[in-house]
Protein backbone atom coordinates (compact mmCIF):
# COMPACT_ATOMS: atom_id res chain seq x y z
CA UNK A 1 0.00 0.00 0.00
CA UNK A 2 1.09 3.25 -0.86
CA UNK A 3 1.10 5.18 3.01
CA UNK A 4 1.21 8.74 3.50
CA UNK A 5 3.89 10.53 6.01
CA UNK A 6 2.09 10.22 8.68
CA UNK A 7 0.72 6.91 7.87
CA UNK A 8 4.08 5.67 7.90
CA UNK A 9 4.89 7.48 11.15
CA UNK A 10 2.30 5.62 13.00
CA UNK A 11 3.76 2.50 11.57
CA UNK A 12 7.03 2.81 12.46
CA UNK A 13 6.08 3.89 15.80
CA UNK A 14 6.40 7.47 15.75
CA UNK A 15 3.48 8.06 17.42
CA UNK A 16 4.27 5.05 20.05
CA UNK A 17 3.06 1.94 20.44
CA UNK A 18 -0.71 2.44 20.30
CA UNK A 19 -1.04 4.12 17.14
CA UNK A 20 1.33 1.96 15.44
CA UNK A 21 -0.54 -1.25 16.51
CA UNK A 22 -4.13 0.26 15.03
CA UNK A 23 -1.75 1.35 12.04
CA UNK A 24 -0.74 -2.38 11.41
CA UNK A 25 -4.27 -3.54 11.60
CA UNK A 26 -5.05 -1.26 9.24
CA UNK A 27 -2.37 -2.02 6.69
CA UNK A 28 -2.96 -6.21 7.01
CA UNK A 29 -6.44 -5.56 6.33
CA UNK A 30 -5.47 -3.34 3.52
CA UNK A 31 -3.18 -5.74 1.74
CA UNK A 32 -5.72 -8.35 2.16
CA UNK A 33 -7.82 -6.85 -0.37
CA UNK A 34 -5.45 -5.04 -2.65
CA UNK A 35 -6.04 -1.39 -1.43
CA UNK A 36 -3.72 1.15 -3.06
CA UNK A 37 -4.04 4.05 0.26
CA UNK A 38 -5.69 4.43 3.17
CA UNK A 39 -8.72 7.11 3.43
CA UNK A 40 -10.03 9.35 6.01
CA UNK A 41 -13.02 8.38 7.87
CA UNK A 42 -15.19 10.96 9.50
CA UNK A 43 -17.45 8.58 11.85
CA UNK A 44 -16.81 5.36 13.94
CA UNK A 45 -19.64 2.91 15.43
CA UNK A 46 -18.07 -0.11 17.68
CA UNK A 47 -20.62 -3.28 17.67
CA UNK A 48 -19.09 -5.53 20.09
CA UNK A 49 -20.29 -6.45 23.72
CA UNK A 50 -19.22 -7.63 26.69
CA UNK A 51 -20.36 -11.73 25.12
CA UNK A 52 -17.91 -11.67 22.47
CA UNK A 53 -15.19 -9.50 23.73
CA UNK A 54 -14.87 -11.62 26.98
CA UNK A 55 -12.40 -10.52 29.81
CA UNK A 56 -9.50 -10.92 27.26
CA UNK A 57 -11.13 -8.59 24.85
CA UNK A 58 -11.51 -5.86 27.67
CA UNK A 59 -7.67 -6.04 28.66
CA UNK A 60 -6.99 -5.90 25.20
CA UNK A 61 -8.67 -1.83 24.99
CA UNK A 62 -7.13 -1.61 28.18
CA UNK A 63 -3.67 -1.97 26.04
CA UNK A 64 -4.13 0.12 23.88
CA UNK A 65 -5.49 2.71 26.03
CA UNK A 66 -1.99 2.28 28.22
CA UNK A 67 -0.03 2.71 24.74
CA UNK A 68 -1.11 5.79 24.33
CA UNK A 69 -3.57 5.57 21.62
CA UNK A 70 -7.12 7.69 21.35
CA UNK A 71 -10.30 8.37 18.71
CA UNK A 72 -9.20 11.40 16.73
CA UNK A 73 -12.60 10.34 15.03
CA UNK A 74 -16.07 10.68 16.52
CA UNK A 75 -16.82 7.54 17.86
CA UNK A 76 -19.80 5.55 19.43
CA UNK A 77 -20.54 2.19 20.92
CA UNK A 78 -23.46 -0.06 20.20
CA UNK A 79 -25.65 -1.43 23.41
CA UNK A 80 -24.04 -3.20 26.27
CA UNK A 81 -25.81 -5.57 28.72
CA UNK A 82 -28.47 -3.79 30.98
CA UNK A 83 -29.93 -0.24 31.77
CA UNK A 84 -27.60 2.43 33.35
CA UNK A 85 -29.86 3.82 35.54
CA UNK A 86 -32.45 0.99 36.44
CA UNK A 87 -29.88 -1.75 36.85
CA UNK A 88 -30.04 -2.37 40.29
CA UNK A 89 -33.87 -3.78 39.49
CA UNK A 90 -32.52 -6.12 37.04
CA UNK A 91 -30.61 -8.42 40.20
CA UNK A 92 -27.66 -8.24 37.46
CA UNK A 93 -24.60 -10.67 38.61
CA UNK A 94 -22.16 -8.67 40.45
CA UNK A 95 -19.45 -10.28 37.83
CA UNK A 96 -21.20 -8.60 34.61
CA UNK A 97 -21.39 -5.31 36.56
CA UNK A 98 -17.53 -5.22 37.45
CA UNK A 99 -17.20 -6.13 33.18
CA UNK A 100 -19.29 -3.37 32.57
CA UNK A 101 -17.34 -0.62 34.12
CA UNK A 102 -14.36 -1.72 33.25
CA UNK A 103 -15.14 -1.32 29.37
CA UNK A 104 -17.00 2.07 30.33
CA UNK A 105 -13.47 2.95 31.90
CA UNK A 106 -11.48 1.99 28.89
CA UNK A 107 -13.91 3.27 26.09
CA UNK A 108 -14.19 6.74 27.84
CA UNK A 109 -10.43 6.72 28.24
CA UNK A 110 -10.21 5.99 24.26
CA UNK A 111 -12.31 9.08 24.03
CA UNK A 112 -15.60 7.05 22.54
CA UNK A 113 -19.03 8.20 23.47
CA UNK A 114 -20.94 5.90 25.76
CA UNK A 115 -23.96 6.10 23.39
CA UNK A 116 -24.80 2.23 24.17
CA UNK A 117 -27.20 2.64 21.45
CA UNK A 118 -27.25 0.66 17.64
CA UNK A 119 -29.89 3.76 16.25
CA UNK A 120 -26.59 5.88 16.78
CA UNK A 121 -27.57 7.85 13.24
CA UNK A 122 -30.62 9.00 15.68
CA UNK A 123 -28.44 10.33 18.54
CA UNK A 124 -25.82 12.47 16.99
CA UNK A 125 -23.49 10.09 14.77
CA UNK A 126 -24.99 10.99 11.46
CA UNK A 127 -22.20 11.42 8.36
CA UNK A 128 -22.71 13.32 5.10
CA UNK A 129 -23.40 11.82 1.65
CA UNK A 130 -20.17 10.06 0.26
CA UNK A 131 -18.56 10.09 4.06
CA UNK A 132 -15.81 7.13 4.53
CA UNK A 133 -17.31 5.60 7.50
CA UNK A 134 -16.24 2.67 9.55
CA UNK A 135 -19.20 1.48 11.15
CA UNK A 136 -19.24 -1.87 12.74
CA UNK A 137 -22.43 -3.47 13.18
CA UNK A 138 -23.57 -5.10 9.80
CA UNK A 139 -27.29 -3.67 10.29
CA UNK A 140 -26.45 0.16 10.64
CA UNK A 141 -23.86 -0.56 7.88
CA UNK A 142 -26.30 -1.09 5.30
CA UNK A 143 -28.40 1.89 6.65
CA UNK A 144 -25.40 4.08 6.50
CA UNK A 145 -24.99 3.07 2.32
CA UNK A 146 -28.41 2.65 1.61
CA UNK A 147 -30.31 5.57 3.36
CA UNK A 148 -27.53 7.85 4.50
CA UNK A 149 -25.14 7.27 1.30
CA UNK A 150 -22.44 7.03 3.44
CA UNK A 151 -19.98 4.69 2.82
CA UNK A 152 -18.65 1.62 4.71
CA UNK A 153 -17.61 -2.00 4.66
CA UNK A 154 -18.53 -5.04 6.86
CA UNK A 155 -15.38 -3.90 9.30
CA UNK A 156 -15.03 -5.84 12.61
CA UNK A 157 -14.86 -4.27 15.94
CA UNK A 158 -10.15 -3.93 15.79
CA UNK A 159 -10.49 -2.56 12.44
CA UNK A 160 -13.37 0.18 13.06
CA UNK A 161 -11.37 1.07 16.70
CA UNK A 162 -8.27 1.26 14.38
CA UNK A 163 -9.55 3.54 12.19
CA UNK A 164 -11.06 5.72 14.73
CA UNK A 165 -7.60 5.65 16.07
CA UNK A 166 -5.68 6.85 12.85
CA UNK A 167 -8.53 8.42 11.20
CA UNK A 168 -8.10 6.29 8.13
CA UNK A 169 -9.23 3.53 6.47
CA UNK A 170 -8.43 1.07 3.92
CA UNK A 171 -9.91 2.66 0.40
CA UNK A 172 -11.39 -0.81 -1.20
CA UNK A 173 -14.93 -2.88 -1.32
CA UNK A 174 -17.64 -0.22 -1.15
CA UNK A 175 -15.64 2.73 -0.25
CA UNK A 176 -15.03 2.76 -4.02
CA UNK A 177 -17.72 3.98 -6.83
CA UNK A 178 -16.83 1.72 -8.99
CA UNK A 179 -17.78 -1.11 -6.49
CA UNK A 180 -21.28 0.67 -5.63
CA UNK A 181 -23.03 -0.85 -8.74
CA UNK A 182 -26.25 -2.38 -8.63
CA UNK A 183 -25.89 -6.20 -9.36
CA UNK A 184 -29.34 -8.08 -8.81
CA UNK A 185 -32.91 -6.19 -9.48
CA UNK A 186 -35.25 -7.41 -7.14
CA UNK A 187 -39.34 -6.90 -7.97
CA UNK A 188 -42.10 -6.49 -5.21
CA UNK A 189 -44.74 -5.74 -7.60
CA UNK A 190 -46.66 -8.81 -7.04
CA UNK A 191 -46.76 -8.61 -3.57
CA UNK A 192 -49.75 -6.57 -1.72
CA UNK A 193 -47.09 -4.30 0.10
CA UNK A 194 -49.62 -0.99 0.43
CA UNK A 195 -50.95 -3.46 3.35
CA UNK A 196 -47.74 -4.93 4.76
CA UNK A 197 -46.47 -3.88 8.43
CA UNK A 198 -43.24 -3.96 9.42
CA UNK A 199 -43.06 -7.32 10.50
CA UNK A 200 -44.66 -8.33 6.68
CA UNK A 201 -41.56 -6.05 5.35
CA UNK A 202 -39.18 -8.52 7.34
CA UNK A 203 -40.40 -11.70 6.49
CA UNK A 204 -40.18 -10.42 2.56
CA UNK A 205 -36.24 -9.61 3.06
CA UNK A 206 -35.27 -12.48 5.43
CA UNK A 207 -36.35 -14.55 1.73
CA UNK A 208 -34.92 -11.73 -0.06
CA UNK A 209 -31.82 -12.42 1.54
CA UNK A 210 -31.39 -15.61 0.76
CA UNK A 211 -32.05 -15.54 -2.90
CA UNK A 212 -29.13 -12.02 -2.91
CA UNK A 213 -26.64 -13.43 -1.36
CA UNK A 214 -23.69 -11.16 -0.83
CA UNK A 215 -24.84 -9.45 -4.61
CA UNK A 216 -25.68 -5.57 -4.31
CA UNK A 217 -29.57 -6.09 -5.02
CA UNK A 218 -31.69 -2.79 -6.59
CA UNK A 219 -35.42 -2.88 -5.14
CA UNK A 220 -37.31 -1.34 -8.13
CA UNK A 221 -41.02 -0.45 -7.14
CA UNK A 222 -41.17 0.03 -3.47
CA UNK A 223 -43.40 3.67 -2.91
CA UNK A 224 -40.70 6.65 -2.57
CA UNK A 225 -42.91 7.38 0.93
CA UNK A 226 -42.21 4.37 2.25
CA UNK A 227 -41.69 5.23 5.94
CA UNK A 228 -38.40 4.87 7.35
CA UNK A 229 -38.72 1.96 9.70
CA UNK A 230 -39.87 0.00 7.00
CA UNK A 231 -37.07 0.53 5.26
CA UNK A 232 -34.70 -0.80 8.20
CA UNK A 233 -37.38 -3.40 8.39
CA UNK A 234 -35.93 -4.61 5.32
CA UNK A 235 -32.27 -3.77 5.93
CA UNK A 236 -31.72 -5.16 8.97
CA UNK A 237 -33.17 -8.42 7.81
CA UNK A 238 -31.10 -8.34 4.50
CA UNK A 239 -28.18 -8.45 6.66
CA UNK A 240 -29.10 -11.22 8.50
CA UNK A 241 -29.97 -13.92 5.63
CA UNK A 242 -27.87 -12.22 2.91
CA UNK A 243 -24.47 -10.87 3.42
CA UNK A 244 -25.46 -7.41 2.14
CA UNK A 245 -23.52 -3.93 2.57
CA UNK A 246 -25.15 -1.67 0.30
CA UNK A 247 -28.92 -1.69 -0.69
CA UNK A 248 -30.05 0.39 -3.60
CA UNK A 249 -34.06 1.44 -3.17
CA UNK A 250 -34.36 3.49 -6.60
CA UNK A 251 -35.78 7.14 -5.76
CA UNK A 252 -34.90 6.76 -1.85
CA UNK A 253 -30.83 5.86 -2.08
CA UNK A 254 -29.26 9.31 -3.04
CA UNK A 255 -27.04 7.16 -5.17
CA UNK A 256 -30.42 5.34 -6.78
CA UNK A 257 -32.99 8.29 -8.17
CA UNK A 258 -33.07 5.60 -11.08
CA UNK A 259 -32.47 2.05 -11.92
CA UNK A 260 -29.71 3.40 -14.29
CA UNK A 261 -28.26 5.49 -11.93
CA UNK A 262 -27.98 2.47 -9.60
CA UNK A 263 -26.84 -0.04 -11.78
CA UNK A 264 -25.19 1.82 -14.88
CA UNK A 265 -25.40 0.30 -18.39
CA UNK A 266 -25.97 -3.41 -17.00
CA UNK A 267 -29.19 -2.78 -16.43
CA UNK A 268 -31.20 -4.54 -18.28
CA UNK A 269 -28.87 -7.26 -18.61
CA UNK A 270 -28.92 -8.12 -14.60
CA UNK A 271 -30.43 -11.43 -13.41
CA UNK A 272 -34.58 -10.21 -11.78
CA UNK A 273 -35.68 -11.86 -8.55
CA UNK A 274 -38.98 -11.87 -6.59
CA UNK A 275 -40.84 -13.96 -3.91
CA UNK A 276 -44.00 -14.45 -3.53
CA UNK A 277 -46.65 -14.61 -0.86
CA UNK A 278 -46.79 -17.89 0.53
CA UNK A 279 -42.60 -17.76 0.70
CA UNK A 280 -43.42 -14.55 2.64
CA UNK A 281 -45.77 -16.88 5.08
CA UNK A 282 -43.21 -19.41 5.07
CA UNK A 283 -40.68 -17.37 6.56
CA UNK A 284 -42.64 -16.24 9.73
CA UNK A 285 -42.76 -20.16 10.09
CA UNK A 286 -38.73 -20.01 9.92
CA UNK A 287 -38.18 -17.17 11.50
CA UNK A 288 -40.06 -18.68 14.82
CA UNK A 289 -38.15 -21.38 17.07
CA UNK A 290 -41.04 -21.70 19.76
CA UNK A 291 -43.38 -24.42 19.94
CA UNK A 292 -44.34 -23.39 23.45
CA UNK A 293 -47.60 -20.95 23.39
CA UNK A 294 -46.55 -20.00 26.55
CA UNK A 295 -44.26 -16.24 26.28
CA UNK A 296 -41.99 -15.05 29.32
CA UNK A 297 -40.88 -11.78 27.98
CA UNK A 298 -42.04 -9.93 25.10
CA UNK A 299 -39.47 -7.52 23.70
CA UNK A 300 -39.14 -5.18 21.40
CA UNK A 301 -36.01 -2.95 20.05
CA UNK A 302 -33.73 -4.59 17.40
CA UNK A 303 -32.59 -2.13 16.44
CA UNK A 304 -33.34 0.07 19.48
CA UNK A 305 -37.13 1.58 18.81
CA UNK A 306 -37.08 4.99 17.84
CA UNK A 307 -40.09 7.63 19.55
CA UNK A 308 -42.29 6.92 17.30
CA UNK A 309 -42.46 3.69 17.52
CA UNK A 310 -42.60 3.71 21.65
CA UNK A 311 -45.79 6.33 21.10
CA UNK A 312 -47.44 4.02 19.12
CA UNK A 313 -46.93 0.78 21.48
CA UNK A 314 -47.70 3.28 24.63
CA UNK A 315 -50.72 4.65 22.99
CA UNK A 316 -51.94 1.01 22.49
CA UNK A 317 -51.23 0.25 25.72
CA UNK A 318 -53.08 2.52 27.26
CA UNK A 319 -55.64 1.34 29.62
CA UNK A 320 -54.89 -2.24 29.11
CA UNK A 321 -52.48 -5.07 31.52
CA UNK A 322 -50.35 -7.44 30.51
CA UNK A 323 -50.49 -11.16 32.02
CA UNK A 324 -48.77 -10.94 35.44
CA UNK A 325 -47.10 -13.78 34.30
CA UNK A 326 -44.89 -12.12 31.25
CA UNK A 327 -43.32 -9.37 31.19
CA UNK A 328 -42.99 -6.18 28.29
CA UNK A 329 -39.21 -4.80 28.01
CA UNK A 330 -38.80 -2.03 25.12
CA UNK A 331 -35.26 -1.39 24.54
CA UNK A 332 -34.07 1.87 23.18
CA UNK A 333 -31.10 4.44 23.78
CA UNK A 334 -31.26 6.41 26.98
CA UNK A 335 -31.67 9.65 24.64
CA UNK A 336 -35.11 8.17 23.97
CA UNK A 337 -35.86 7.00 27.33
CA UNK A 338 -35.72 10.35 28.43
CA UNK A 339 -38.37 11.34 25.87
CA UNK A 340 -40.40 8.96 26.67
CA UNK A 341 -40.83 10.16 29.94
CA UNK A 342 -41.39 13.93 28.74
CA UNK A 343 -44.16 12.53 26.24
CA UNK A 344 -45.92 10.41 28.99
CA UNK A 345 -45.11 7.28 27.20
CA UNK A 346 -43.02 5.64 30.30
CA UNK A 347 -45.99 6.02 32.82
CA UNK A 348 -48.28 4.54 30.08
CA UNK A 349 -46.22 1.74 29.52
CA UNK A 350 -45.77 1.20 33.29
CA UNK A 351 -49.17 1.79 34.31
CA UNK A 352 -50.11 -1.55 31.92
CA UNK A 353 -47.11 -3.40 33.54
CA UNK A 354 -44.12 -3.20 30.90
CA UNK A 355 -41.32 -1.31 31.20
CA UNK A 356 -38.81 0.69 28.90
CA UNK A 357 -35.03 -0.63 29.27
CA UNK A 358 -31.94 1.88 28.13
CA UNK A 359 -28.69 0.89 27.00
CA UNK A 360 -29.34 -2.84 25.78
CA UNK A 361 -30.94 -3.73 22.39
CA UNK A 362 -33.13 -6.94 22.07
CA UNK A 363 -30.91 -9.69 20.19
CA UNK A 364 -28.36 -10.53 22.94
CA UNK A 365 -26.99 -8.54 25.75
CA UNK A 366 -30.02 -9.51 28.45
CA UNK A 367 -30.08 -12.91 27.66
CA UNK A 368 -26.83 -13.14 29.84
CA UNK A 369 -28.76 -12.82 32.78
CA UNK A 370 -32.31 -13.44 31.19
CA UNK A 371 -32.44 -17.02 31.49
CA UNK A 372 -30.70 -18.06 35.10
CA UNK A 373 -34.44 -15.29 36.04
CA UNK A 374 -36.56 -18.26 33.99
CA UNK A 375 -37.24 -16.51 30.84
CA UNK A 376 -37.04 -19.29 28.20
CA UNK A 377 -39.46 -18.30 25.56
CA UNK A 378 -39.78 -14.62 24.05
CA UNK A 379 -42.18 -13.15 21.55
CA UNK A 380 -40.65 -10.49 19.17
CA UNK A 381 -40.96 -8.23 16.29
CA UNK A 382 -37.40 -7.83 14.47
CA UNK A 383 -36.59 -11.24 12.67
CA UNK A 384 -32.92 -10.18 13.27
CA UNK A 385 -33.13 -10.43 17.21
CA UNK A 386 -34.84 -13.71 16.84
CA UNK A 387 -32.02 -14.94 14.78
CA UNK A 388 -29.39 -14.04 16.83
CA UNK A 389 -31.24 -14.49 20.40
CA UNK A 390 -32.00 -17.98 19.38
CA UNK A 391 -28.75 -18.55 17.66
CA UNK A 392 -26.42 -17.12 20.25
CA UNK A 393 -28.16 -17.24 23.48
CA UNK A 394 -30.45 -20.25 23.17
CA UNK A 395 -33.90 -18.26 23.57
CA UNK A 396 -37.00 -19.91 22.17
CA UNK A 397 -39.10 -17.00 19.86
CA UNK A 398 -41.86 -16.35 18.59
CA UNK A 399 -42.09 -13.57 15.74
CA UNK A 400 -44.96 -11.32 14.55
CA UNK A 401 -46.05 -7.72 14.22
CA UNK A 402 -45.89 -5.46 17.32
CA UNK A 403 -49.51 -5.21 17.26
CA UNK A 404 -49.54 -9.08 17.73
CA UNK A 405 -46.48 -9.12 20.54
CA UNK A 406 -48.61 -6.89 22.34
CA UNK A 407 -51.98 -8.94 22.13
CA UNK A 408 -49.43 -11.72 23.44
CA UNK A 409 -47.83 -9.42 26.45
CA UNK A 410 -51.65 -8.83 27.19
CA UNK A 411 -53.23 -13.14 27.10
CA UNK A 412 -49.69 -14.47 28.27
CA UNK A 413 -49.84 -16.95 25.18
CA UNK A 414 -48.42 -16.15 21.44
CA UNK A 415 -51.42 -14.45 19.95
CA UNK A 416 -49.65 -13.78 16.32
CA UNK A 417 -48.74 -16.08 13.17
CA UNK A 418 -47.89 -19.88 13.93
CA UNK B 1 10.68 -31.34 1.42
CA UNK B 2 8.16 -29.01 -0.45
CA UNK B 3 8.56 -25.32 -0.55
CA UNK B 4 5.39 -23.03 -1.62
CA UNK B 5 5.85 -19.35 -1.99
CA UNK B 6 3.44 -17.30 -0.58
CA UNK B 7 1.96 -13.17 0.41
CA UNK B 8 2.58 -12.55 4.14
CA UNK B 9 -0.30 -11.21 6.07
CA UNK B 10 1.72 -11.51 9.32
CA UNK B 11 5.41 -11.71 9.76
CA UNK B 12 7.25 -14.60 11.76
CA UNK B 13 8.37 -18.29 11.55
CA UNK B 14 6.81 -20.89 13.08
CA UNK B 15 6.91 -24.68 12.67
CA UNK B 16 4.53 -27.47 13.98
CA UNK B 17 1.78 -30.29 13.03
CA UNK B 18 -0.54 -29.16 10.02
CA UNK B 19 -4.64 -29.75 10.73
CA UNK B 20 -6.49 -29.06 7.48
CA UNK B 21 -10.12 -27.98 6.93
CA UNK B 22 -11.41 -27.27 2.88
CA UNK B 23 -14.71 -25.52 4.99
CA UNK B 24 -14.55 -22.14 6.42
CA UNK B 25 -14.30 -21.23 9.84
CA UNK B 26 -15.76 -18.90 11.81
CA UNK B 27 -14.20 -18.04 15.21
CA UNK B 28 -17.39 -16.77 16.87
CA UNK B 29 -19.44 -19.51 17.40
CA UNK B 30 -17.18 -22.78 15.70
CA UNK B 31 -14.06 -22.60 17.84
CA UNK B 32 -14.67 -22.78 21.93
CA UNK B 33 -12.02 -20.41 23.25
CA UNK B 34 -11.69 -22.21 26.46
CA UNK B 35 -10.20 -25.64 24.26
CA UNK B 36 -9.55 -24.97 20.98
CA UNK B 37 -12.08 -27.57 20.18
CA UNK B 38 -14.28 -27.15 16.48
CA UNK B 39 -18.01 -27.07 17.74
CA UNK B 40 -19.91 -26.12 15.09
CA UNK B 41 -22.04 -29.11 14.34
CA UNK B 42 -21.27 -31.08 11.09
CA UNK B 43 -17.83 -29.37 10.50
CA UNK B 44 -15.25 -31.54 8.86
CA UNK B 45 -13.03 -30.35 11.94
CA UNK B 46 -15.78 -31.29 14.73
CA UNK B 47 -14.46 -32.45 17.79
CA UNK B 48 -10.96 -31.72 16.59
CA UNK B 49 -8.12 -29.11 18.52
CA UNK B 50 -6.89 -26.34 16.39
CA UNK B 51 -4.53 -25.33 19.68
CA UNK B 52 -0.52 -25.31 18.64
CA UNK B 53 -1.21 -26.03 15.33
CA UNK B 54 -0.42 -24.95 11.75
CA UNK B 55 -4.00 -24.11 10.61
CA UNK B 56 -4.82 -24.45 6.89
CA UNK B 57 -8.56 -23.09 5.67
CA UNK B 58 -9.90 -21.34 2.64
CA UNK B 59 -10.85 -18.51 4.33
CA UNK B 60 -12.95 -16.87 7.13
CA UNK B 61 -16.65 -16.95 7.60
CA UNK B 62 -18.96 -15.08 9.73
CA UNK B 63 -19.44 -12.51 12.99
CA UNK B 64 -17.33 -10.00 11.94
CA UNK B 65 -16.67 -10.42 16.34
CA UNK B 66 -14.55 -13.26 15.54
CA UNK B 67 -11.34 -11.50 16.56
CA UNK B 68 -12.44 -10.59 20.01
CA UNK B 69 -13.14 -14.37 19.92
CA UNK B 70 -9.61 -15.79 18.77
CA UNK B 71 -7.90 -13.48 21.13
CA UNK B 72 -9.45 -14.64 23.60
CA UNK B 73 -8.77 -17.88 22.52
CA UNK B 74 -5.34 -17.06 22.38
CA UNK B 75 -5.25 -15.66 25.54
CA UNK B 76 -5.99 -19.15 27.01
CA UNK B 77 -3.78 -21.06 24.99
CA UNK B 78 -5.55 -22.54 22.85
CA UNK B 79 -4.86 -20.67 19.09
CA UNK B 80 -3.33 -22.12 15.98
CA UNK B 81 0.39 -21.10 15.90
CA UNK B 82 0.04 -20.54 12.28
CA UNK B 83 -2.65 -19.72 9.46
CA UNK B 84 -2.53 -20.48 5.80
CA UNK B 85 -5.27 -19.51 4.37
CA UNK B 86 -6.26 -20.07 0.23
CA UNK B 87 -7.45 -16.05 0.48
CA UNK B 88 -7.47 -14.11 3.75
CA UNK B 89 -10.50 -11.93 4.20
CA UNK B 90 -10.30 -9.22 6.96
CA UNK B 91 -11.72 -10.90 10.05
CA UNK B 92 -9.07 -13.89 10.37
CA UNK B 93 -6.32 -11.09 9.20
CA UNK B 94 -6.99 -9.34 12.38
CA UNK B 95 -7.09 -11.96 14.46
CA UNK B 96 -3.55 -12.91 13.41
CA UNK B 97 -2.10 -9.08 13.72
CA UNK B 98 -3.21 -8.66 17.19
CA UNK B 99 -2.18 -11.80 18.36
CA UNK B 100 1.15 -12.15 16.44
CA UNK B 101 0.52 -15.67 14.36
CA UNK B 102 2.20 -15.87 11.64
CA UNK B 103 0.34 -15.96 8.37
CA UNK B 104 0.68 -15.92 4.47
CA UNK B 105 -2.02 -16.78 2.06
CA UNK B 106 -2.33 -16.80 -1.68
CA UNK B 107 0.23 -19.41 -2.22
CA UNK B 108 1.55 -20.25 -5.55
CA UNK B 109 0.40 -23.77 -5.34
CA UNK B 110 -3.15 -25.00 -4.23
CA UNK B 111 -1.97 -25.90 -0.77
CA UNK B 112 -4.91 -28.67 -0.05
CA UNK B 113 -2.63 -30.66 -2.87
CA UNK B 114 0.26 -30.47 -0.83
CA UNK B 115 -0.24 -30.19 2.96
CA UNK B 116 -2.38 -33.11 4.79
CA UNK B 117 -2.93 -33.43 8.17
CA UNK B 118 -0.31 -34.90 10.67
CA UNK B 119 2.37 -33.19 8.27
CA UNK B 120 5.22 -31.15 9.49
CA UNK B 121 4.60 -27.55 7.92
CA UNK B 122 6.60 -24.19 8.52
CA UNK B 123 5.55 -21.11 7.62
CA UNK B 124 8.26 -18.36 6.95
CA UNK B 125 6.32 -15.26 7.26
CA UNK B 126 9.62 -13.05 7.23
CA UNK B 127 10.46 -14.17 3.59
CA UNK B 128 7.28 -15.87 2.03
CA UNK B 129 6.62 -18.90 1.75
CA UNK B 130 5.47 -22.54 3.18
CA UNK B 131 7.77 -25.14 3.69
CA UNK B 132 5.65 -28.91 3.60
CA UNK B 133 8.55 -32.14 5.30
CA UNK B 134 6.92 -34.50 3.49
CA UNK B 135 7.93 -35.70 -0.26
CA UNK B 136 5.87 -33.86 -2.85
CA UNK B 137 3.12 -36.47 -4.62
Amino acid sequence: MQLTKKEKDMIEGKYGPGYQRCMEILVAVGECYGAERMVPVTSVHIAGNYSVMETEGIEWLEELAQDGARVTVFTTKNPEMFDFEDWREFNIPENLLDKQNRINDVLRTLGATLTYSCHHYLVGNLPRFGDHIAWASSGSGAYANSVIGARSNRDGDHTVISAAVTGVIPEYGLHLSRNRKGQVIVKTDSLNIADYNHADFQAMAWQIGKKVGDRIPVFVDLPPNIVTQNLKAILYTLTVTGAVGLVHFVGITPEAPTVEAACGDDASSLEKISVTQEDVDQAYREISTSSDEKVDLVIFGCPQCSIQEIGEVAEFLDGKKIHPETQLWICTSDWVKTLCKRMGYSEKIKAAGGRIVADIGAACGPYLYLPQQGVRVIAINSARASYYSHNVTGMETWFGSTRECIETAIAGTWRGHK
Amino acid sequence: MMKIKAKIVVRGIVRGEAIVSSMPISFTGSVDPNTGIVREPGHELEGQSIAGKILLFPMGKGSTTGSWQFYATYKRGNAPKGIINLRAEGVVAVSAVITGTPMVHQLEQDPFQYIKNGDMVTINGDEGFVEVEREAP
